[in-house]
């Protein structure tokens, strides 16, 4: 029996057939099971019906892409083959619905019929021909049935044992019919340690849950996919800690009702997608003037418009590097991964709070939808700094009937009372206004106070703004967000034909740290892989640093994340015109 | 620390100087939130007065309180985030008709249902002031501005019967002419435990030549007690063409936050480390 130590899987169907779960189901269990797990979930804008699919990449290793190719193809249509035939690899199983039992070789992959629907129903429930679905995928590939008893005992536990036992039957049905029709083909995923020292957890769940532990209380937001998981999360555990979220009338509500409680001293934020951030646009600049501390997560998707709602792209960084009218401090990050999702939402509510201006935390569909392996929390990574808030005491040394909100300082960031310090009492405003908060259109005033706000950011620095890896490799891959997990798997692939590539992924978009990464892309060949038309990464590089003329941008606006494939090949064309190019010089 | 608090007076409200036209109706509806304040025995710095844009959100700016002088139309959700986060406080929400009923009126009737605790001072003066004088959403049917030069042909927003109906818990209407019922109904609107709406007449001398002190004077009626029930209430409102002054309808019912339950504790973050077992319980969730 042949051995494997990965394995890359899908569950496809119709919208509303429990794709979802049935995947998440199949995914936990490897989880447990001690490999890593990977996933990408593609579904459409509607509740029922539709093609939908569910990707699982299991390794032994660490990755941040759900893979390319398909091993293991659970059709419960037609059409989910049609549509995934050609990520199929040689010598795939396929086990669709079908009228009978049939097993044939079609082309390079093996077609397995299997009447689930009609199985199941003679089994007494048929909503479990998901369960033989996934009894079939743990034969194929040897795991202990135990490992989904577990499973299926915690999922169903308050719905009592006839549920459990029934689901359990239906595993076991999928067991013995790979026993009865596929032993041929059954291999052994080879067991790993188990590790109970990890997280499975997805982008927006991480961004949650980092906000939280920084000590948001206060997230006000519009329902919007795909970043309503943040809102759902927070919704379940802000009460206990004496917070709350708000579910408001609107997106510009969302973000206002966040400056206000912000204003009030709580840690506040509002989180959106594209079109809810396209509402807010107005109230980036009421913060920025007012210098209130904000932090609005966008969970990007594919736009202009109501575009691909349900689909991935990275096609906001302008509107979050440029967005409003006017000139305004801001800090733009972007996790490039899962994990850093936690860290850089938490340290978002120290730079909202120690620069007094609004945060943006950018995540990107395929971020936040998908769970993945990550190591646990550390929970030293993240100081909570409230930045310059004035006790009483301190508001009253300055013995000033109105306290001076927007004192000039040597670092441009004023102190700051909180409604209730008694000695306190100030105007903040949306007008450009003097130390003193009331409103001037003294253009020297206008002058000095422009330069203290938008000269602050500065020295604004995540604890890790950038991740390099080999920075000395002549060609640099560029990315942000999950697009990290592509040009790892491009770069490991490259290394082993022995072509060097070096990978530069941007956690802080604004300000830029610029002399930090300065040597990773001077008189370097820079590609940037981005899901975006303009390519937006490489223009807001461009301005700067004096990008090498080879430099390239690699990109795709489709609405599906890239392919490693698909960058593997372009990035080797790229690096063999390069070389040809200089041989033509030299 | 222990703060020696003396009783409130009218000079610790003091802001910065008016830019209002002499003879404008805002002087009055200041005059008139200050006094309640000071009655109430409340100090400036447990007040928090957010504001829109416009003549009379300029209030924040002239009155000494912790005040956020916002953007056009977000008086209401800014306040509402404020309260949320501070309980404790006493939030005015203020502005003008065109901020409240116009670019803000989609706030407004959330605000109406959702019944945070805030009073919410509409100073209508049925004219866009600060722009120099085009049509409101309070403007007469047939008024003549910049904007209507032929007369406006839509009908004026009824705040009060839309406020009435969706479910306000305190609705009122002054006259800044009448500083003295309009304080009182500002002061009523204070103490009330919910959203209480206070729409103040506030003449415009300088662009608004129909709805004057001396139109008000003759159109309007008193109401002395509120009326018992929000039909009643809308009924009154419909047979004087909305030219009433007085409490209309009050409904005593617990407020959002009281409902909720929830021990508030949004502005006790302090300096320091995450909470690391709280971390290490909640990461059972992902395990």
């Amino acid at each position: 029996m042949a051995s494997i130590r990965k394995l890359e899987w899908k569950v496809g169907g119709q919208q509303g057939e429990g794709i979802d779960s049935t995947g998440e189901i199949m995914t936990k269990t490897l989880f447990r099971y001690g490999y890593y797990v990977t996933t990408y979930k593609q579904f459409m804008s509607r509740i029922k019906g539709g093609h939908t699919n569910y990707k699982l990449r299991a390794t032994e290793h660490p990755t941040r892409h759900a893979g390319d190719d398909v091993d293991i193809l659970i059709a419960l249509d037609e059409e989910t083959l049609t549509v995934n035939r050609s990520e199929l690899v040689p010598g795939a199983i396929v086990i669709m619905e079908g009228k009978d039992v049939n097993i044939a070789e079609v082309e390079d992959y093996i077609l397995a019929t299997f009447p689930l629907k009609a199985i199941a129903t003679e089994l007494g429930n048929p909503l479990a021909k998901n369960m033989i679905a996934l009894g079939m995928t743990g034969a194929l590939i040897s795991l202990p049935v135990e490992e989904f008893y577990t499973f299926i005992e915690e999922q169903f536990a308050k719905k009592g044992k006839a549920v459990i036992d029934s689901n359990k039957a239906a595993v076991d049905k999928g067991y013995s019919l790979v026993q009865e029709h596929l032993k041929d083909h059954v291999k052994t995923l080879e067991a790993v340690p188990k590790n109970p020292d990890r997280l499975y957890i997805s982008g927006n769940e991480a961004t949650a849950f980092g906000s939280f532990m920084a000590g948001c209380r206060f997230l006000s937001a519009y329902p919007i996919t795909p970043a309503s998981e943040i809102m759902e999360w927070m919704s379940v555990h802000l009460p206990a800690v004496g917070g709350t979220i708000m579910q408001v009338e609107d997106e510009i509500a969302g973000i206002t009702f966040a400056i206000g409680a912000s204003f009030a001293g709580a840690r506040a934020m509002t989180s959106t997608s594209g079109p809810g951030l396209s509402l807010k646009t107005e109230a980036f600049g009421l913060a920025a003037l007012s210098e209130t501390p904000i932090v609005i997560v966008d969970s990007q998707r594919a736009g202009p418009s109501t575009g691909l709602p349900t689909k991935h792209e990275q096609s906001d960084l302008y509107h979050m590097l440029f967005g409003t009218h006017g000139e305004i401090p801001r800090i733009v990050l972007y996790p490039s991964s899962i994990e850093d999702a936690f860290y850089v939402a938490a340290e978002a509510f120290n730079l909202a709070e120690m620069y007094q201006c609004p945060v943006f935390v950018a995540l990107d569909l395929a971020l936040s939808m998908n769970r993945t392996t990550t190591p646990r929390i550390d929970a030293s990574r993240v100081v909570i700094n409230r930045g310059k808030i004035v006790t009483p005491e301190e508001a009253q040394k300055y013995g000033e009937f109105i306290f001076k909100r927007y004192r000039f300082t040597e670092d441009g960031i004023s102190p700051r009372a909180l409604p209730g310090n008694p000695y306190g009492v100030h105007t903040t405003s949306s007008n450009e206004h003097g130390e003193d908060g009331y409103i001037t259109e003294d253009p020297e005033i206008r002058t000095k106070i422009m330069q203290k706000r938008l000269g602050k950011i500065k020295t604004a620095r995540l604890s890790r703004p950038y991740y390099v890896v080999d920075g000395d490799a002549p060609v640099m891959l560029v990315g942000v967000g999950s697009v990290r997990g592509v040009i790892e798997e491009v770069k490991a692939r490259l290394a082993e034909e022995g072509i060097q590539v070096g990978g530069l992924f941007i956690q802080q978009l604004h300000p830029l740290p610029v002399e930090e990464i300065a040597p990773y892309l001077t008189d370097k060949t820079v590609i940037t892989v981005e899901n975006n038309y303009y390519g937006q990464l490489l223009n807001w590089l461009k301005i700067h640093f004096p990008i090498h003329a080879s430099s390239h941008k690699i990109t795709q606006y489709d609405g599906n994340p890239f392919k490693v494939g698909r960058v593997y090949h372009e990035v080797k064309e790229l690096i063999q015109d390069v070389r040809r190019t200089q041989a033509t010089h030299a | 620390m222990s703060v020696e608090l003396k009783q409130p007076t009218l000079k610790d409200f003091k802001g910065d100087t008016s830019t209002w036209c002499p003879g404008c109706g805002h002087f009055s509806v200041m005059a008139g939130l200050q006094r309640a304040l000071v009655n109430l025995g409340i100090h400036p710095h447990e007040v928090i007065t957010v504001t829109g844009i416009g003549c009379s959100s300029k209030i924040s700016e002239y009155t000494r309180t912790y005040g956020f002088h916002t953007i056009h139309g977000r008086a209401l959700p800014v306040a509402q985030g404020a309260k949320m986060a501070a309980p404790e406080m006493h939030v005015i929400a203020a502005g003008g008709d065109g901020d409240g009923y116009g670019i803000g009126a989609g706030h407004f009737v959330h605000a109406v249902r959702r019944n945070i605790d805030l009073t919410y001072l509409v100073m209508d003066n049925s004219i866009y002031g600060l722009t120099k004088g085009q049509t409101s959403p309070r403007s007469q049917h047939d008024f003549v501005s910049k904007t209507t030069i032929k007369g406006n042909k839509e009908y004026p927003l009824d705040a009060l019967s839309i406020a009435i109906a969706n479910g306000a818990t305190f609705v009122a209407q002054a006259f800044s002419g009448d500083v003295k019922r309009m304080t009182e109904m500002i002061e009523k609107a204070i103490q009330h435990k919910g959203f209480s709406l206070v729409n103040i007449f506030s003449p415009c001398v300088t662009y608004n030549k129909v709805n004057t002190y001396d139109y008000y004077r003759d159109h309007l009626v008193t109401i002395d007690e509120p009326l018992s029930t929000r039909e009643e209430a809308i009924r009154v409102l419909k047979e004087h063409g909305g030219n009433v002054q007085g409490i209309l309808f009050v409904e005593e019912r617990d407020d959002f936050q009281k409902q909720l339950g929830i021990d508030w504790k949004m502005r006790d973050i302090e300096n320091g480390p995450m909470d690391e077992q709280m971390i290490r319980e909640l990461e059972k969730e992902f395990m």
